[in-house]
């Protein structure tokens, strides 16, 4: 199961004009975008369980909402998610992974830490380019790009 | 590749180097040939993990041959032969000083200096380097560049507790436009990469990253270079260690996986096509933490006997430096491992991050075990260390190393390498002036050599532990740039009654060693203490590391630039009266392409300094303080534009680099370092990058304040331009800001010595300079104050 968190809309402003502006930087005129955060946790847990990893753990109540399904920012483009390959020591994956047994009393098999990226352009051969100049390292990260 | 090795000791030249080719060890066809010989005398065949714990002791990254190793260097017909050329250089002039506060130098993992009046404390100081991980996989390559550099002071003595952490780095330019070759990260990519794992270690751990600096040049366009630091206090009595025969040996920390082999190996060879993606190892903060607080805990407890990090060369090196004296019997099976699916050589060479090795008494493993429980940190017992010499490592049944410490300690041959001085035109023509002073001074300010590092520094958390006095930011608005960071250990010490600190900060002169390797040296101490003293630190106490990066030594030019540099470092280091204490090389910053062409770094020497700061409440900071209050320059600016900046944006011609007199930097800065100590001085800036005109610019933005100057009166060598006076980058040069009233004291302080008035800090937020620009500071600022990423 994949928890995603994103930051409310009133709260994001900065950190998709930064996103946009490194796009601009690797030659991509991207329009909008959304960014979130992704917790693939692996393990027996109940919908109730992970609701409350959501609510409680992961995503700051304050400026973030969390989704057990793939959220649908509304926006005409990609959707980009990056991980970490599994061959990679995934240190944020293994940090939720204590703090999941200490809060649900016991551990999930895994859980690794990825990002999503809802980016509105024009081309994805360009998206592509920008993604792989910018936002991974295909030696140690993984990716895949989705029409919304 | 089983069938090679069961023949290996028979193996002709050519077999042998394409297994090691295969096997990623990077030994040379001499070391191969040695390795043959050893084993052929003990009359059998060696093993994969033998030959594995060869590469590695035998490493470039662990032996640092190159720099040890004899050189005879060309200059022109005449000839200079050196033995060592580590020893007769860096090593000389710390024994020709022979400093009663150094407590520890060239012997442990960092180097050690008396810390504060109390006699309890010393002060351990060590930079490294993390290059080519960098360059495979930015951000794990920095993060654990900077766990590296931290285990390091855990591990020196009996282990320092960490207070500073320093980052120097070194990228291609980002402002243009390149066509890459297909193995090759963009250098943006790059930085960011190397900020955010520097960041994320650093402020996870807990540890200030508080001084550092940026370079950008075309040069590290394929090798970037990650310089890494850390200070940390260690009491005095804390200093020795000793294994002592029928300790056990204990793994804390983190688990082995198969990441990060041929670490080591892999900094002894160029990056091309082929790098190996296994070599990048990935960083875990928390890991460390607890490992951290474990030490200090048992450290204080006396639990263990002598303590190392594992880093390059993993268990191999780490048990095999451990017990050198003593040997070691290790057993394999007993290590606690990310993955089952690893062979009993891989455990032993692997780079996994996060571990020290301790050498613990039997009867004191309980009390130990109860502080590493408490701290959920890992462990385990993998053998002791015997007393009998010989290095014997198990897995189960499996012998996988059989050999005498002797050999693999002294056993590394080394060769003659070939130096040359490459030849270099100098002009010394009077370069034309800029048809608009301010329009330069604008442009300078915005060059990224010189332009704000907020967007980096901002990131890091450089007030963790509440003890960073002097900050990378500073001035009226917490903008400026700080010549040095001065912190106060408090937390280290628990003694808030002792205002005792300590500053640090660098020199870094690469442009000026494309045109001269030894005066590279030279402005790079001259710069380092410079730094210190604006600071109001006791420079006559300076100790400094060196960081030196180059690429391939099988060239002569750059074996010839790495002399010239190292015997630069020798007489400036005498000169100043400061010190190395500690040091590392990275070679092999060359890297080729898809179509075979080689890029190589220019000659890279990264000074780190350190000195005490009495009493931290009366550091000093750049920015003016005071309108009214006169301002002063100090040190005499001498012709040459060579290695400038002005000359990126406008090459004026001429190239010759400004020699500097080191005796007449050692006299101005000690009676400078009396007048800021009497408190004459409210604010020093170095002159450094940009030239006058951007340290005046520097202090003036960052109090808020203008300034009303005229040069004339400033010292200089004969036939100086203006163009040199504003824009050159002459060494030993300081701005200072004089206490209104205090003049007569602080001349006093300076007579015979090349310092003038040259105006006085202004209410009106403009910088005058007479007859050159006026401008207002606010539009300076905009310029400097640009988002880097």
């Amino acid at each position: 199961m994949i928890i995603e968190i994103r930051t409310k809309e009133k709260y994001s402003g900065s950190e998709e004009a930064g996103f946009i502006d490194r796009m601009a930087h690797a030659g991509l005129k991207a329009k909008a975008a959304r960014l979130s955060r992704l917790y693939r946790v692996e393990g027996d847990f109940s919908r109730e369980e992970l609701e409350r990893l959501g609510a409680g753990l992961l995503a700051d109540p304050i400026t973030e909402h969390y989704s057990l399904s793939q959220w649908r920012p509304g926006l005409k483009g990609w959707r980009v998610e990056i991980w970490l390959k599994d061959s990679v020591t995934d240190v944020v994956g293994e940090s939720v992974k204590g703090a999941i047994s200490d809060v649900l009393g016991r551990p999930p098999e895994a859980v690794r830490f990825g990002h999503a990226y809802y980016v509105a352009c024009a081309s994805e051969t360009r998206l592509r380019h920008a993604v792989a100049r910018t936002l991974v390292n295909e030696t140690v990260n993984k990716f895949k790009i989705e029409k919304l | 590749m089983n069938d090679e090795l069961s023949k290996f000791n028979s193996l002709p030249p050519k077999e042998l180097e394409a297994l090691d080719r295969a096997a990623g060890w990077s030994l040379s066809a001499l070391e191969l040939a040695e390795v043959q010989r050893q084993f052929s005398g003990m009359g059998r065949q060696p093993g994969r993990g033998e030959l594995e714990t060869i590469a590695q002791t035998w490493s470039e990254h662990c032996k640092h041959k190159t720099f040890s190793g004899p050189v005879v260097f060309r200059d022109g017909k005449r000839v200079r032969k050196y033995k060592n050329l580590f020893k007769e250089t860096i090593v000389k002039a710390t024994r020709t000083l022979n400093r009663k506060w150094c407590l520890s130098v060239f012997t442990d993992n960092a180097g050690i200096v008396e810390f504060a009046k109390s006699g309890k404390w010393g002060l351990a100081f060590k930079a490294e380097t993390h290059n080519h991980p960098c360059a495979v996989e930015p951000y794990g390559g920095a993060e654990t560049g900077v766990g590296g550099v931290i285990r390091d002071i855990l591990g020196v003595g009996l282990g320092a507790k960490p207070v500073l952490n320093t980052d120097t780095f070194c990228f291609g330019r980002l402002d243009r436009k390149y066509r890459l070759p297909k193995n090759a990260l963009p250098p943006e990519r790059v930085m960011r990469g190397v900020v955010e794992g520097v960041r994320d270690y650093g402020n996870r751990i807990g540890i200030p990253t508080a001084a550092g600096g940026l370079y950008f040049d075309d040069g590290y366009l394929l090798n970037p270079l990650v310089y890494v630091g850390c200070a940390g206090l260690i009491p005095v009595d804390k200093i020795e260690k000793k294994v002592v025969p029928g300790d056990l040996i204990v793994s804390i920390g983190g688990r082995t996986g198969r990441d990060g082999i041929h670490g080591a190996t892999f900094s002894s060879a160029n990056i091309d096509e082929e790098t190996s993606a296994s070599a990048v190892q990935i960083g875990h903060a928390v890991n460390e933490k607890k490992a951290l607080d474990v030490l200090m805990r048992a450290r204080d407890l006396g639990l263990y006997n002598a303590v190392t990090d594992c880093g390059a060369g993993g268990f191999s090196s780490a048990i095999g430096e451990l017990g050198a004296e003593t040997g070691a019997r290790v057993r394999l099976e007993k290590a606690l491992l990310k993955d089952t699916r690893i062979e009993p050589w891989e455990i032993w060479v692997s780079e996994s991050q996060e571990r020290m090795i301790l050498s613990v008494p039997k009867g004191k493993l309980k009390k130990l075990a109860a502080i590493l429980d408490s701290e959920n940190c890992e462990y385990c017992v993998m053998g002791e260390f015997p007393g009998d010499g010989r290095l014997l490592v198990t897995h189960g049944e499996e012998r996988v190393v059989d050999l005498p410490m002797a050999f693999l300690h002294g056993g590394v041959p080394n060769f003659e390498k070939p130096a040359v001085k490459r030849a270099v035109k100098f002009n010394s023509k009077a370069p034309a002036a800029p048809k608009a002073w301010g329009r330069a001074l604008k442009a300078l300010l915005a060059h990224p050599n010189i332009c704000s590092r907020h967007s980096v520094i901002t990131q890091y958390d450089h007030e963790v532990q509440g003890g960073t006095v002097g900050k990378p930011l500073q001035g009226k608005y917490g903008d400026g740039p700080g010549d040095a960071a001065v912190i106060w250990p408090q937390a280290a010490t628990l003694d808030l009654k002792d205002l005792s600190g300590f500053a640090v900060a660098h020199g870094f002169a690469p442009a000026v060693g494309r045109l001269d390797p030894y005066q590279m040296a030279l402005h790079s101490i001259d710069e380092a203490v410079r730094n210190l003293l604006c600071s109001g630190a006791d420079i006559s106490r300076t100790a400094i590391l060196d960081n030196f990066c180059a690429a391939s030594p099988r060239d002569p030019r750059v074996m010839g630039d790495l002399v010239l540099a190292a015997e630069g470092c020798r007489d400036a280091a005498i000169a100043y009266g400061a010190p190395f204490i500690s040091g590392k090389d990275s070679f092999y910053n060359q890297s080729k392409d898809a179509d075979g062409r080689e890029y190589p770094i220019p000659i890279s020497l990264l000074i780190s300094a350190t000195a005490p700061v009495e009493d931290v409440r009366r550091a000093v900071t750049i920015n003016f303080k005071q309108a009214g209050n006169p301002v002063y320059l100090a040190g005499a600016s001498l012709r040459g534009m060579g290695g400038s900046v002005y000359n990126e944006i406008s090459d004026t011609g001429n190239n010759a680099v400004p020699a500097l007199d080191m005796k007449a930097a050692v006299k101005l800065y000690a009676a400078l370092a009396k007048a800021m100590k009497a408190g004459c001085v409210a604010a020093a800036h170095d002159v450094s990058q940009g030239g006058l005109g951007v340290t005046l610019a520097e202090m003036a933005f960052s109090g808020g304040l203008g300034a009303e100057l005229d040069l004339a009166p400033a010292p200089r060598g004969k036939g100086l331009t203006s163009t040199e006076l504003l824009f050159g980058e002459s060494p030993a040069r300081l701005v200072l800001e004089v206490v209104k009233g205090r003049e007569r004291e602080f001349q006093g302080y300076l007579k015979g010595l090349p310092a003038a008035e040259i105006g006085r800090v202004s209410g009106e937020p403009r910088l005058r300079v007479a007859g050159l620009f006026d401008e207002d500071i606010a539009g300076l600022k905009a310029c400097w104050r640009k988002e880097l990423i």
